[in-house]
């Protein structure tokens, strides 16, 4: 019989002795994959639409005043002496209207008895793509807030600081869940190992004295953690994967979910975790053989 | 061959299970090993299948030391050997046929081959019909010859044999005794602990006395 035919009938009867601790060792590690992989997929999303929005990220800053030719110059140098800009453009009262009659759309009648000097003139500053930080776009914002005839910036304040806050909430849960994934990962599988070798402790001593090598040994446990990061990884992602075409297929329309392209992870992201975790469990298999068999 | 030379086993806090053993056992020798109880025998197969190590003295196999052999050497050689523990140490939730398996699974044998030789060696031990029962609704006697079995199947070429007719009848004794003869006779080394003069009486082997630990006496002399 060949060495690894051995070991494999060796693992089939370790799960079979040993099979409701393994179940909940899979549950676990599914479990547990399941809740990383979920908050690293919305951070990941969170990721794209943080860029995509840094993408459309323009300062408004209204001014008092209609500038001259002269003014829009000087106005100009000052904002570039801050940082290089993308882009600078001036509006003027008449554009302001126009740009919010056509933003209206049908409603468009609602202006009529308005003025069409009623809305400040503005510059719209478009930051470059890497002044990205909330801090470096707070301190652009109070800087061309000290420009002179400058009634007020904007850039959605409210919404970035929310938005920029959430992500990095995001990522400490994702830290969070990556330490429990790491944790329960290695314990249940060093615990449910070291289960099946208590419970093996007569046979492995026979084997030892009936001449098995260390490896006939040793390898069937490693196998049961490289099973249990296989079955318990692929299990979790697969089970995110139906998750997220649920909610997809149940939120399609008109919803909160379609103001945003969310998308699954790439295959190699997906391996990578399948990966990450079987090596987890291999090692919290590796670790509990070290402690528990003497041979 | 076996070679002791000064071999002694001490167990703390101080007691001496053997002292200054010895002996020479030829390859192809059957050789016995008697004494009251706690006279050492045990210990002293203990220490042939290297499954305990001796305080003092050199114990060679084949002309090489045994006590630094580790890992893959002493697995072989440990699969050279077959032990009939006086204790049988059988899994006693597995079936009969799996316990003698056992042997030969960690040498990966075929399993064909495997089926063969655990069916031969029950029919040989009178336990055909036990194959597939469980070693623990076994009979002491079943048990003890469940334990020969699995200890001959590799085809070793040293069997170490603990008190194994401790448990038998005259008629099932004699069975076994013939069966290790057949091994003798096949090429293997075979050493007997026994206290039951009825399996070394007539014997034309060598036959060692023990006595608390101490080579008391050598009798026979026709090695093989």
């Amino acid at each position: 019989m060949s060495f690894w035919l051995t070991v494999i009938r060796q693992v089939g009867r370790n799960l079979r002795m040993t099979w409701g601790s393994q179940l909940m060792t899979l549950l676990t590690v599914s479990l547990s994959v399941l809740i990383f992989a979920f908050f690293y997929l919305i951070y990941a999303n969170m990721l794209n639409l943080g860029d995509k929005l840094d993408d459309d990220l323009s300062l408004i800053v209204y001014l008092e005043e209609e500038p001259g030719p002269e003014l829009q110059q000087q106005l100009r140098n000052k904002i570039n002496t801050f940082d290089e800009v993308e882009e600078i453009r001036f509006i003027s009262r008449a554009e302001a209207y126009q740009r919010f009659a056509k933003q209206l759309g049908k409603n468009e009648d609602v202006l009529n008895d308005m003025p069409k000097d009623f809305l400040p003139p503005s510059i719209e500053v478009i930051p470059m793509k890497n002044l990205r930080s909330l801090n470096q776009v707070k301190l652009f914002s109070a800087y061309l807030a000290r420009l002179p005839g400058t009634l007020k910036v904007q850039y959605g304040q409210d919404w970035v600081e929310r938005f920029y806050y959430f992500t990095k909430l995001l990522s400490i849960i994702v830290l969070l869940s990556g330490t429990l994934l790491i944790l329960t990962t290695i314990f249940m599988v060093a615990y449910t190992i070291r289960l099946t070798i208590l419970g093996r402790q007569a046979e492995l001593e026979l084997l030892k004295l009936v001449g098995a090598t260390n490896n006939y040994i040793r390898t069937p446990f490693l196998l049961e953690g490289v099973l249990q990061g296989v079955l318990g990884s692929s299990l979790g992602i697969v089970s995110l994967y139906i998750l997220f075409q649920w909610i997809k297929l149940r939120f399609s329309g008109p919803s909160f979910l379609n103001l945003f392209q969310f998308s699954f992870f790439s295959p190699g992201v997906g391996l990578t975790i399948i990966c990450v975790s079987i090596l987890l469990c291999t090692l919290g298999s590796y670790s509990t053989m070290q402690k528990f068999l003497r041979i | 061959m076996i070679e002791m030379i000064k071999v002694s086993k001490n167990y703390p806090p101080d007691v001496v299970a053997l002292k200054d053993i010895s002996i020479s056992i030829n390859s192809g020798e059957m050789f016995f090993v008697i004494g009251m109880s706690g006279a050492g025998k045990t210990t002293l197969l203990k220490l042939l299948c290297s499954m305990e190590l001796p305080s003092n003295g050199l114990i060679e196999i084949g002309g090489k030391p045994i006590h630094n052999l580790k890992g893959f050497k002493l697995a072989r050689l440990r699969q050279k050997i077959g032990v009939a523990y006086q204790d049988f140490k059988l899994l006693t939730d597995r079936t009969t046929a799996e316990n003698i398996a056992i042997s030969m699974e960690v040498s990966y044998k075929k399993p064909q081959m495997i089926r063969n030789r655990v069916r031969s060696l029950l029919e040989q031990l009178d336990l055909a019909d036990k194959h597939d029962t469980i070693t623990g609704e076994l009979s002491r006697g079943e048990q003890q010859r469940v334990t020969l079995a699995r200890a001959i199947a590799n085809s070793p070429t040293m069997i170490l044999v603990d008190e194994p007719t401790g448990n038998l009848d005259a008629t099932t004794t004699e069975k076994v005794m013939q069966l290790l003869t057949n091994c003798n006779k096949a090429g293997a080394t075979i050493v007997i602990a026994t206290h039951d003069e009825s399996i070394y009486r007539h014997t034309p082997h060598r036959i060692m006395e023990l006595r608390k630990g101490q080579l008391h006496a050598m009798v026979g002399g026709r090695a093989s």
